[in-house]
């Protein structure tokens, strides 16, 4: 698992330790190139101070010098015979040439220094390595300080990482705390700026977690209070077919028995199909559908119904337009308008099927003769288990409101006229046509 | 007994009067608050049976006109709401008993016997006068020890005069009490009823009060 604490912590020490690094290496450097004027100088003065000495004495005694300072001193005469040497067993080339150079030799680098006099030729020699010395020695005095502070950032960033991310932890506390039953918002004062976007985000799902949640509470309460009351008609047509003391008698109480039983299956199958073309509940991909096809399939599935109701249902219109959505949610859609169609127009009515296409959208419309839907009612029947006033056919009272979630899921808009010459009810759903 | 049933889905509505009429009460069944106004207004009821989720005018806004006009009719309600907030609702609004969807017949049947007991004022199940006994639940019945075999309007008829013994009954309230709308009412049927019941009972068991109705002498 990834921890910002740790990431942090890790980041910041590496960069001081990269800063650590570059600063010394920068003081090298620059101790370094001092360093080399210095010492060159000082070459220099030792080679200038050498050559009016007399070597002639100095021969075969060499002098002692100090180990931190490691000259080494070579005279020449001019006929190339060596006439000084400090250190005989140091390993230096013979003769370099003149002023400044730099030797490699198997003991290490050497700066050498060579002057002529008079003949004469003395040549200074230092090990680099004296330079190289010292300047790591300031590189290291500067580290130093990064390396002792190391461990005391470490511990200040994890404290105040800890302490900054603490809010964090009370988010994540109060987030444990909520449970379907309560899904009340996050506190969202004092958050550092960094954390509220975050529970503001969260806020905002758990605001509509509670909608949706409510709303299929309600739903459910709903259905069991709606389904209460084909049970109750059950229970008490049972009961009648029980008592029935005579076959014909019987007969007739299971006739209703049968009804009932028809009317609550008809409630749980409705439900069960609005849960299905629940916009959450819908994730089947989109595909090509011909409305016109669907029409004729829909009129056709539903012919017999209406044929043992005496009425005349058919399709009128039938224009090959196409929409995008979802095949069996509106196979349902149309199902259920031309059902309800059915279930209301009285027997010798008409009811029209059309799909065409008018202005930019797609319509897809069922007309027919039945008792029509007042105006003021016309909002309401969308409703679940809205049920009009004085309806003897026993409906679920969720056709409509299936019909709304497909159409609502389809963008589509649902219209409801009066029909032609103001009797019975036309219903065009609307699909918009990019 | 005549009842009125207010319930506005059809098949409850057809089982409850189904099943009652055969229990012996006289039912009419309406199907939204604003006929039950108008039926209540025009006829009398011994009992009321209140659906509260009704058409145009709701069971309880009914049920305070009733009570706020002085109308003192027993009610019972019916309802698929359950909850305890509810049936206080519906008692305290002046409901006399409260039954949950889905309820038994038979259940319904005696809830319905023990508020019209209360009304009339008895604690015995079983209605005794004189030597005569009488029990609403099973339509049984007995004179001076003897069962006594009665049809259902006989009984109905007997049940209305004896609720107040005493009280004077015209034809027509016998008629109210013992026929449902859209029964055929048979011409002469309350005097043949009475009839018969007097041979059953003895002559004067049931009094006529020429040119006003009949009555049971108080015991």
């Amino acid at each position: 698992m990834t921890s910002i604490r740790r990431q942090l912590l890790f980041g910041l020490l590496v960069v001081v330790v990269i800063a650590g690094l570059v600063a010394a290496w920068g003081v090298y450097l620059r101790a370094h190139r001092e360093l080399d004027e210095l010492f060159d100088y000082h070459l220099k003065q030792m080679a200038l101070s050498l050559r009016d000495q007399s070597f002639e004495q100095l021969a075969g005694e060499p002098v002692e010098l100090t180990d931190a300072f490691d000259f080494v001193i070579q005279v020449w005469r001019p006929d190339g015979a060596r006439l000084y040497f400090s250190h005989p067993d140091a390993t230096l080339p013979n003769r370099a040439q003149l002023g400044y150079t730099t030797v490699a030799t198997n003991e290490g680098e050497w700066r050498v220094f060579s002057i002529q006099q008079r003949g004469l030729t003395v040549q200074v020699a230092q090990p680099m390595s004296i330079r190289n010395r010292l300047a790591a020695a300031a590189a290291l005095s500067t580290l130093a300080p990064f390396l002792f502070l190391l461990p005391a950032l470490g511990v200040l960033v994890w404290i105040t990482v800890g302490r900054g991310l603490k809010p964090l932890a009370a988010v994540a506390s109060a987030v444990k705390a909520r449970t379907p039953a309560a899904l009340h918002p996050l506190p969202e004062h004092s958050l550092p700026g960094e954390i509220q976007p975050l529970v503001a985000a969260l806020n905002d799902l758990l605001a509509r977690l509670e909608r949706a949640l409510t709303a299929q509470r309600e739903f459910v309460a709903d259905a069991a209070h709606q389904l209460r009351t084909p049970l109750t008609a059950l229970r008490l047509q049972v009961q009648l077919a029980e008592r029935a003391h005579d076959p014909e008698e019987r007969a007739a109480a299971f006739a209703t028995l049968h009804q009932g039983l028809g009317r609550a299956t008809h409630l749980v199958e409705q439900l069960l199909t609005l849960a299905r073309q629940e916009p959450e509940a819908v994730q089947r991909p989109p595909t090509e559908i011909d409305l016109a096809e669907l029409a004729r399939m829909v009129t056709a599935e539903c012919a017999p119904l209406a044929e043992t109701k005496g009425l005349d249902l058919g399709v009128t219109r039938a224009n090959a337009v196409t929409v995008r959505g979802d095949r069996e949610g509106l196979h349902t859609l149309l199902a259920n308008l031309v059902d309800n169609a059915v279930r209301y127009t009285p027997a010798g009515g008409r009811i029209d099927v059309s799909a065409y296409r008018e202005t930019g959208q797609a319509v897809l419309e069922v007309i027919d003769t039945g008792p029509g839907i007042p105006r003021e009612e016309r909002e309401r029947v969308f409703d679940r288990f809205y049920r009009r006033a004085g309806n003897e056919m026993p409906g679920s009272g969720l056709g409509l409101a299936i019909v709304k979630n497909v159409a609502d899921r389809h963008r589509a808009r649902i219209v409801l006229e009066d029909g032609p010459n103001g009797v019975g009810l036309a219903v065009r759903v609307l699909f918009p046509i990019p | 007994m005549r009842l009125l049933l207010v319930e506005d889905d059809p098949m409850i509505g057809a089982s409850v009067q189904k099943g009652l009429r055969q229990d012996g009460f006289t039912v009419d069944w309406v199907r939204d608050g604003q006929a039950a106004e108008l039926a209540l207004g025009s006829e009398s009821y011994d009992l009321l049976l209140l659906d509260l989720g009704l058409p145009k005018k709701s069971g309880l806004d009914l049920l305070h006109t009733l009570r706020t006009r002085g109308n003192v009719i027993p009610v019972l309600i019916l309802t698929a709401r359950d909850a305890v907030a509810d049936r206080v609702k519906g008692l305290d609004s002046g409901a006399d008993d409260y039954l949950v969807k889905p309820f038994d017949l038979d259940e319904l049947a005696a809830r319905i016997r023990a508020l019209l007991r209360r009304r009339a004022g008895r604690a015995d199940p079983v209605i005794r006068h004189r030597e005569l006994v009488l029990n609403p639940a099973t339509h049984e019945a007995s004179f001076a020890g003897t069962p006594l075999v009665l049809s259902a309007r006989e009984f109905a008829l007997l049940e209305a005069l004896l609720d107040r013994p005493g009280a004077i009954l015209s034809r027509a309230q016998l008629e109210e009490r013992i026929y449902g709308w859209g029964e055929e009412i048979e011409s002469n049927a309350v005097e043949v009823y009475i009839h018969s019941l007097r041979r059953k009972l003895g002559a004067d068991f049931i009094k006529n009060v020429r040119g006003v109705g009949y009555r049971v002498p108080k015991g």
